[in-house]
């Protein structure tokens, strides 16, 4: 049994639950027959992948329906095998390159190559191009955004290329000016609840006001989760009644404790400490990125008013320095050190001031 | 100029009587080291435990020990230390003492080179190199260079050399018999020595195959393991290894690589070439864990051994040769700057001393002392320098006791080292004030010269960076410090671009300086120890963790194409939608027993993190150097950063945090 999020999830544009506006266009992009390379971006669990197939299906039909899954096996330079599992149809293929890590070239290379050489056969085709769907292209090193650069415009006459992202913040600007940006932004609360409440109506049971109102102050815009968490919910208590606590994921509690660490006590003893517990966090595959911006919401919460903007900034400043660097730890490590060191100060003027 | 033109002319002359030297006595030519090898147990430079632990594993393997049962353990001997330790005199020493003959593998260099050396140095041609003719060379019996060795490796082990006797008592120019019977002309030679009439072999591996051919270290570790799993033969042949350990700076391979951005994503930076050889590669894990293996470390020579050597060697040299007694003998400072720099290499100060006293190291006249002293100095550093200079431990000891100028001398200190130490502030020159704005940067000199430990550092900036990481935080006083430090840390890893090419040439010393600049000066005593960095632990741990949400992926992909008729949307989960949010999931499937299908069980591997407070588990101490099979191992496998651990390793356990100052 599959979970609900893959089961009841819209197939059409016509059946998306809110973004009607984006639909529309969508809808009316797929029939003009001028169809141009995408970006869609959005947080995570706004819908983008469900409108991407959306958008696929209104191009070329329930065909595209039809999926195989392939591994691919490439050579890298150094002759080590990457295996890639690629997604396809009749109609598009689907390539998530950053799996290969820094290989992630090579595998674009490769399959844009293979794909734009090959014209379309099937004369019913209602398109005559083929679609790309590139996955997590914000986590694209940037040789293979140069490279990718280079094909969308060689082979723009069979191919198109979808790209799905984050945030555009880290792709180059020769791409972003190459497609046409699609923002998904998060659903509202109220969408949220109406896609909650079409999701339990379907799975055939009533979803309580307030078990709602819950999962969706809990879920913060991600639609993905919410639908999840119900599930979870769902599966643990099949009534949904009485008084009803969202578990958390472990790493979310974790980090939770890790800021009251923080709060705590300001030592350089204490940094180790914290230290060790980034790495349990990061050796659970829970992406920096994350870690620092759950932590550092924890800790906004419990410091005074005058602190929060400042912790924020530096959060802000590492992230930049994470994204750039290579060793995670280091930026986590030297922001919670930056927070212990203004949260000390704060406490020790105050006592400054207290003697004059 | 003119100056110029002088010395020239004078260097010219002095060549010149050099060679007119040389000419007198060709037999001068030989290296010292060769010349003066040691030939009794007295002579060795080693010390006297280890030999005796070599001379007892030698003895148990012929004669089985007090119980005779021991034999079928003794099998291979591997010793391993730095170079020029001493490793292969002792055992030549000993096979001089203890009567037993060794068999020795030679690699040879192209297939036609069909000479042999023996140990006077005269080469000759064997028997069918006038003969040669190349078509012959390559015909279908062409045995690959390996299967030479095996073939060695088989018949010495297991045959008795019926000839040696008489090929080393006579020290007959012909190669020794046993090689003859070994296969073809063209084959490696086999050296005998040792003394006559012996019955006993050891074969002595010193020249290995190609071990960093993938290929080939598969084969020879084959090749050993059954060559220890047979019985040993009557008499029983040890093999004995010898494995200099090569420190490798990894600086070429400095950030090569992804480095944790390619992990994250895909885990696909492991399997990287591991290029050192050490004993670990060259015996395998599992032989070198067997009881069949029993290893000795040598130490580099301390430096009381190696004086006493060298003053023998250097007596035994100017009274045999009167001829030579025109160039002096080296004066003490010189020997020394010889062993001080030496590391406790004894081939390397041999070398040098041989250097010292061919070459006219007195400058001319009218030069004072000290001058004529660091001019010696000068000369004899530059020949003696090493790379590996530094042992990671005391690298950084220097680098997180942040010396200043005008430190108090440590209560330990003797009055030699305090006089050392006010020699090195006199010469280090007090920076400018900063201005009042900057007033908080103020800081004594340095007494860390970082070019220097640059130089000899053993590591690259990378695994540099994580040693500070792991450590610093012992030796700061407060947060502000620690933040000096961390911001130090972060900006030299961000700063750069992805490739490997854009990153910044001065990280090292970026990072040393801004931990010196960050640290408290002087650094409190708190009898600190030194950690190895935990990142490879977890990075390991990281990667398993990886595999865990590969499983779990593909487990909702499965269950959406089981669901379904249609697949719908199988690509749809990245990987940290899985690790991040699929949590809760799992775990609720896994308590609830109504699901008909269930989640693999790796997925705990990201799902389950239990807190545990204060469960500090520090990671394995640096120690000044220690031996260690098993987890090392793993952190080596990584190499994700290019670098694997280059510990300086040899026995002794980590040291009090003040015994660092008496290093320097």
């Amino acid at each position: 049994m599959s979970l609900w999020v893959d089961q009841f999830r819209p197939r059409t544009l016509d059946t998306l639950h809110y973004h009607k506006g984006l639909s529309e266009r969508l809808k009316s992009l797929a029939a003009s027959g001028d169809f141009p390379h995408m970006l869609f971006y959005g947080p995570s669990g706004a819908g983008k992948k469900t409108r991407i197939t959306c958008t696929l299906r209104q191009l070329f039909g329930a065909g595209v329906e039809k999926l195989k899954i392939d591994q691919r096996v490439f050579l890298s330079p150094s002759k080590r095998k990457l295996e890639i599992n690629i997604v396809q149809s009749n109609f598009h293929i689907e390539i998530t390159p950053s799996e290969a890590g820094s290989y992630d070239r090579l595998v674009i290379q490769e399959i844009l190559k293979e794909i734009a050489q090959t014209q379309q056969v099937d004369l019913n085709a209602k398109q005559r191009f083929k679609v790309v769907i590139i996955n997590e292209a914000d986590s694209l090193s940037r040789d293979a955004q140069a490279a990718l650069r280079r094909t969308m415009e060689k082979y723009m006459s069979n191919m198109r290329i979808i790209l799905c992202a984050n945030s555009t913040s880290r792709l180059i600007a020769p791409i972003k000016s190459r497609c046409l940006l699609m923002r998904v932004a998060a659903p509202s609360p109220t969408e949220m609840h109406d896609v909650l409440k079409f999701v339990s109506k379907r799975a055939g049971f009533d979803l309580p006001e307030e078990v709602s109102s819950k999962i969706v102050d809990d879920s913060g815009g991600n639609l993905r989760k919410a639908i999840l968490v119900l599930e979870a919910l769902k599966m643990q208590s099949p009534d949904l009644t009485g008084s009803i606590t969202i578990a958390k994921p472990d790493w979310e509690t974790y980090c939770n404790k890790v800021a009251d660490l923080i709060v705590s006590e300001q030592s350089p003893a204490r940094v180790m400490e914290v230290r060790t517990k980034f790495y349990e966090l990061l050796s659970h595959c829970i992406p920096p990125t994350v870690i620092l911006k759950t932590v550092a919401e924890r800790v906004v919460e419990r410091v005074d008013e005058s602190l929060k903007a400042e912790i924020m900034h530096w959060a802000a400043f590492y992230e930049v320095r994470m994204r750039v660097g290579n060793k995670k730890i280091y930026h986590l490590e030297a922001w919670v050190v930056k927070v212990m060191s203004l949260y000390k100060h704060f406490f020790y003027d105050i006592d400054m001031s207290g003697f004059d | 100029m003119s100056q110029g033109v002088v010395k020239g002319k004078g260097k010219e002359k002095e060549t010149e009587k050099l060679k007119a030297e040389r000419r007198e006595n060709e037999a001068d030519d030989r290296l010292w080291v060769d010349m003066y090898e040691p030939t009794t147990e007295a002579e060795l430079a080693v010390h006297v435990k280890k030999v005796e632990d070599v001379r007892r594993w030698i003895s148990e393997a012929f004669d089985g020990g007090p119980s005779g049962k021991l034999k079928k353990y003794r099998r291979i001997l591997a010793l391993s230390g730095p170079a020029g330790t001493g490793k292969t005199s002792t055992v030549r020493v000993l096979a001089r003492e203890m009567g037993f003959e060794i068999l020795e593998w030679r690699n040879v260099i192209g297939e036609a080179s069909n000479i042999t050396f023996d140990d006077s140095g005269e080469n000759h041609a064997s028997g069918s190199s006038s003969s040669f003719n190349p078509l012959e060379d390559y015909d279908s019996d062409y045995e690959s260079l390996f299967t030479k060795f095996e073939t060695f490796l088989n018949r010495a082990s297991s045959c008795q050399n019926i000839f040696a006797s008489s090929a080393s008592s006579s020290k007959a120019p012909s190669p020794p018999q046993f090689h003859s019977s070994t296969s073809k002309p063209k084959s490696p030679s086999i050296q005998s020595s040792g003394s006559p009439g012996a019955k006993k072999h050891v074969i002595l591996l010193e020249d290995l195959p190609n071990i960093l051919h993938a290929r080939t270290q598969a084969q020879f570790h084959a090749a050993l393991n059954s060559l220890v799993s047979s019985l040993p033969s009557e008499p029983p042949v040890p093999v004995i290894i010898i494995v200099s350990d090569a420190g490798v700076r990894g600086e070429a391979g400095d950030d090569v690589g992804t480095g944790g951005s390619g992990l994250s994503r895909g885990g696909w930076g492991r399997d990287r070439d591991r290029d050192v050889v050490d004993v670990r590669t060259v015996l395998g894990k599992e032989l070198l864990n067997s009881p069949y293996v029993t290893q000795v470390v040598f130490n580099p020579i301390a430096v009381t051994l190696m004086r006493k050597a060298l003053q023998a060697l250097l007596s035994t040299h100017f009274s045999s040769y009167s001829v030579s007694l025109r160039c002096a003998t080296p004066s003490k400072d010189v020997l020394e700057i010889i062993i001080t720099s030496a590391n406790g290499d004894i081939r390397s100060a041999i070398m040098a001393l041989q250097f010292a006293c061919v070459v006219e190291l007195q400058p001319r006249k009218g030069k004072k002392g000290k001058e004529k002293n660091s001019a010696e100095k000068v000369i004899m550093e530059a020949i003696t320098r090493r790379e590996q200079g530094l042992h990671l431990f005391h690298l950084m000891g220097r680098l997180l006791y942040n010396k200043r100028k005008g430190d108090p001398p440590n209560p330990r200190a003797t009055t030699k080292d305090i006089q050392k130490d006010r020699d090195l502030d006199a010469g280090l020159q007090d920076p400018p004030k900063p201005p009042p704005h900057l007033r908080e940067h103020e800081r004594r000199t340095s007494r860390v010269d970082v070019d220097l430990l640059y130089a000899d550092s053993p590591i690259d900036s990378s695994l540099f960076s994580l040693y500070i990481h792991q450590n610093y935080t012992q030796f700061c006083d407060d947060l502000d410090q620690c933040e000096g430090v961390a911001e130090a840390l972060s900006w030299v890893d961000s700063n750069g671009g992805e490739a490997w090419y854009q990153g910044n040439p001065h990280r090292f010393h970026l990072l040393a300086l801004g931990t010196l600049h960050a640290l408290p000066s002087p650094v409190p005593r708190r009898s600190q120890k030194l950690f190895k960095p935990e990142f490879f632990h977890f990075l390991q741990k990281e990667k398993d963790a990886w595999d865990g949400v590969r499983d779990a992926r593909r487990w909702v992909v499965d269950e959406t194409l089981g669901g379904n008729a249609i697949a719908w949307r199988a690509g749809g989960w990245s990987k940290s939608d899985v690790a991040v949010e699929l949590g809760g999931i799992l775990k609720s499937r896994d308590t609830t027993s109504l699901m008909t299908s269930r989640p693999p069980a790796s997925h705990r591997l990201f799902s389950r993190m239990p807190f545990a407070l204060g469960s500090n588990e520090r990671g394995q101490q640096l120690g000044e150097g220690e031996v260690n099979g098993g987890e090392e191992e793993e952190e080596e496998e990584l190499g994700i950063w290019g670098v694997g651990k280059k510990d300086e390793v040899h026995n002794g356990g980590w040291l009090e945090g003040d015994d660092i100052d008496d290093f320097e």
